[in-house]
């Protein structure tokens, strides 16, 4: 007679494992998390990383979020008033107020190069369109968080940053004066315009981003990540995920975190450079003017920056209504990207969407460098002076696409830069020739699209040449 | 024989019954959006644009800061002295919004969002803005500022 092996006994987690897998089939997701790799080669992996850096501060904007929630009391006597109280009286409170600051500038940061380096690197190619437009909702939720937090703390500069940001929606054809006074709950920026804003920036917005947020990640879990383009090995084995890359994610964070801290401790009213600074100054005051050197924060200033290069008049369209539509039509042709670039959608390189990136960063950089008024303070006391700006401003820029030019011809061999030698020419016209911003606008378009039209005459380069 | 009459009529009744169907879930959707959309748009402030008088405090302002800022019902007016001469202007920047403050060193009207350039008469001087401020007749009646809006 045999007697049984007494089995060992099951721990406690394996035994709580075996009951979830008998009602849910847990054992599934394992199997699936084992074979989780990324893709190794083709490019740097640093890019990987940043759409998990991203979703680590946007965690902390949650957490911080909810405790500033716990003293934010929304009202013409008491939001100034509360803030105030939690950055002066609350134990801690400055901690929390400022990591909320600084985390959500951080954010978007990371957020703007995971999109550009997602961008440069074709990660949006088929069949991941889905992945790329709803990350581009995502940034465009975010920069709605940024816009309708803003106006919380109702302090002079949130007030004006506010009247002028949802005064440009008046633009928008047929429904413009509509959406103007929902959005402000009036004609004017009140206090109503806070409530309206307070309920989009802590329930809105939030359902909105959790909802997007979910099908980014399925779809990402589902496709897997992108190889890298040029240098395509499916042979190649990847890097396990479970547990290689999540450490290195989570060693990661934790270093966001030591930053986060280290940012807070230091610079807890942030770097004060304008567009990026939160010291709550004078409570908003409806009659007052609008003060010399007001910005908004820097992912808007090239927008501000815009608005201020346009004529009053332009084609028949009010000056704001004509600079609206140019930027609507640019945000639009970013969305669409994955539909435009079909070489990249077929494997092929698409060097044209890799100089388009870098020609959006040339535009962006010249605008937000003027808009800081870079080398304009000649005299002490005086107005900054947008000649001088513009010429130091289109030196740094043209130094700045001097080194990314250099860079890519040399390091990656690539010779498409129609786009980006029409943003500098745009550039050098205005900022070093004097010419007037949309003339010299005009001419770099008039570039661009004579490089796209002879491009296309050309036969399309074939994989394994260099892009 | 029954069958291919049944077959026949089938589709239509069924194309019939869809149509009815998304007739009514538009009408649903609609119903429910339109009080949304109605409760969302809020009501509109009456009393703009009356005569208005400035108070104590006001005229203390603007002794002191040679402009002041009033409020005429929804309306933003700002009221200065150049040259001796008051005037009174919309203080809203007709670009972006903003509100404009007297620069009394350069006889001009500034919004410093956007540098919009205005001169006493609220005629566009340089910078974006698309239009001119609306003008404003101040006259002194005894001690007291009364502002009203000029005819168009």
């Amino acid at each position: 007679m045999i007697e049984a092996q007494p089995e060992a006994p099951a721990s406690f987690g394996e035994r709580l494992y075996r009951w979830l897998d008998a009602r849910f089939g847990v054992g599934k997701l394992v199997e699936f998390a084992r074979h989780k790799e990324v893709p190794v080669g083709g490019h740097s992996m640093v890019w990987y990383y940043l759409g998990g850096t991203t979703l680590f501060f946007f965690t902390v904007q949650l957490v911080s979020g909810v405790l500033l929630l716990m003293y934010y009391q929304p009202g013409e006597a008491t939001s100034y008033e509360s803030i105030r109280y939690v950055t002066a009286k609350v134990p801690f409170g400055w901690l929390i107020r400022s990591i909320h600051c600084w985390s959500a500038h951080l954010m978007i940061l990371s957020l703007v190069v995971h999109m550009f380096s997602t961008m440069i690197l074709k990660a949006y190619r088929k069949p991941r369109e889905l992945t790329w437009l709803t990350g581009f909702l995502l940034f465009a939720i975010a920069l709605g968080f940024g816009f309708s937090g803003y106006l919380l703390p109702w302090n002079e500069l949130s007030f004006f940053a506010t009247a002028v940001g949802t005064d440009s929606v008046k633009s928008v054809p047929v429904i413009g004066q509509w959406l103007l006074e929902v959005m402000r709950g009036g004609p004017d920026v009140t206090i109503n315009t806070l409530y309206r804003f307070f309920a989009l920036h802590i329930v809105i917005l939030p359902l909105l981003i959790v909802g997007i947020l979910s099908g980014h990640l399925i779809f990402i879990q589902v496709q897997g990540m992108a190889h890298g383009m040029a240098h395509q090995r499916p042979d190649r084995p990847g890097l396990r995920f479970f547990p290689d890359f999540l450490l290195r994610d989570l060693l990661l964070w934790l270093m966001c975190l030591i930053v986060l801290a280290v940012l807070v401790y230091l610079l807890p009213y942030g770097p004060g450079i304008p567009g990026m600074e939160w010291e709550l100054g004078k409570k908003a005051n409806p009659l007052a003017p609008a003060y010399p050197g007001i910005k908004p924060e820097w992912y808007f200033l090239w927008v501000y920056q815009l608005l201020k290069e346009f004529p009053p008049h332009l084609l028949g369209m009010e000056g704001p209504q004509a600079a609206l539509l140019v930027v609507t039509v640019l945000m639009g042709i970013w969305a669409l990207v994955p539909w435009l670039d079909r070489r990249a959608s077929r494997g092929q390189p698409s060097p044209m969407f890799t100089d388009l990136a870098i020609a959006a960063i040339i535009f962006m950089s010249y605008l937000t460098l003027k808009a800081w008024d870079i080398g304009g303070h000649g005299v002490p006391g005086k107005l900054p002076d947008p000649r001088s700006t513009a010429w130091a401003c289109a030196w740094i820029t043209l130094g700045l696409a001097s080194v990314i030019a250099v860079l890519r011809l040399l390091a990656y061999r690539q010779r498409w830069m129609y786009f980006s030698g029409a943003a500098l020419l745009q550039v050098v016209l205005n900022g070093i020739l004097g010419m007037d911003y949309l003339i010299a606008g005009g001419i770099a378009l008039v570039v661009a699209i004579g490089g796209l039209v002879v491009s296309r005459r050309e036969p399309a380069p074939q994989m394994g040449v260099p892009r | 024989m029954t069958a291919p009459l049944a077959r026949t009529a089938k589709p239509a009744r069924r194309s019939l019954l869809n149509w009815l169907l998304g007739v009514g879930v538009i009408g649903w959707a609609a119903s429910v959006l339109y009080p949304v959309l109605r409760y969302l748009r809020p009501l509109s402030e009456a009393g703009a644009g009356g005569p208005l008088k400035l108070s104590a405090e006001e005229l203390a302002t603007l002794g002191k800061s040679h402009f002041v800022i009033a409020r005429s019902g929804t309306r933003k007016v700002i009221v200065f002295e150049a040259a001796g001469e008051l005037r009174a202007l919309d203080a809203k920047c007709t670009h972006e919004g903003c509100t404009v403050q007297f620069v009394p060193g350069d006889s001009l009207l500034w919004c410093a969002c956007h540098n919009g350039k205005f001169d006493l008469d609220g005629r566009v001087l340089s910078g974006p803005p698309p239009r001119p401020l609306v003008k404003w007749i101040a006259s002194r009646e005894g001690n007291d500022v009364v502002l009203t809006m000029e005819k168009a």
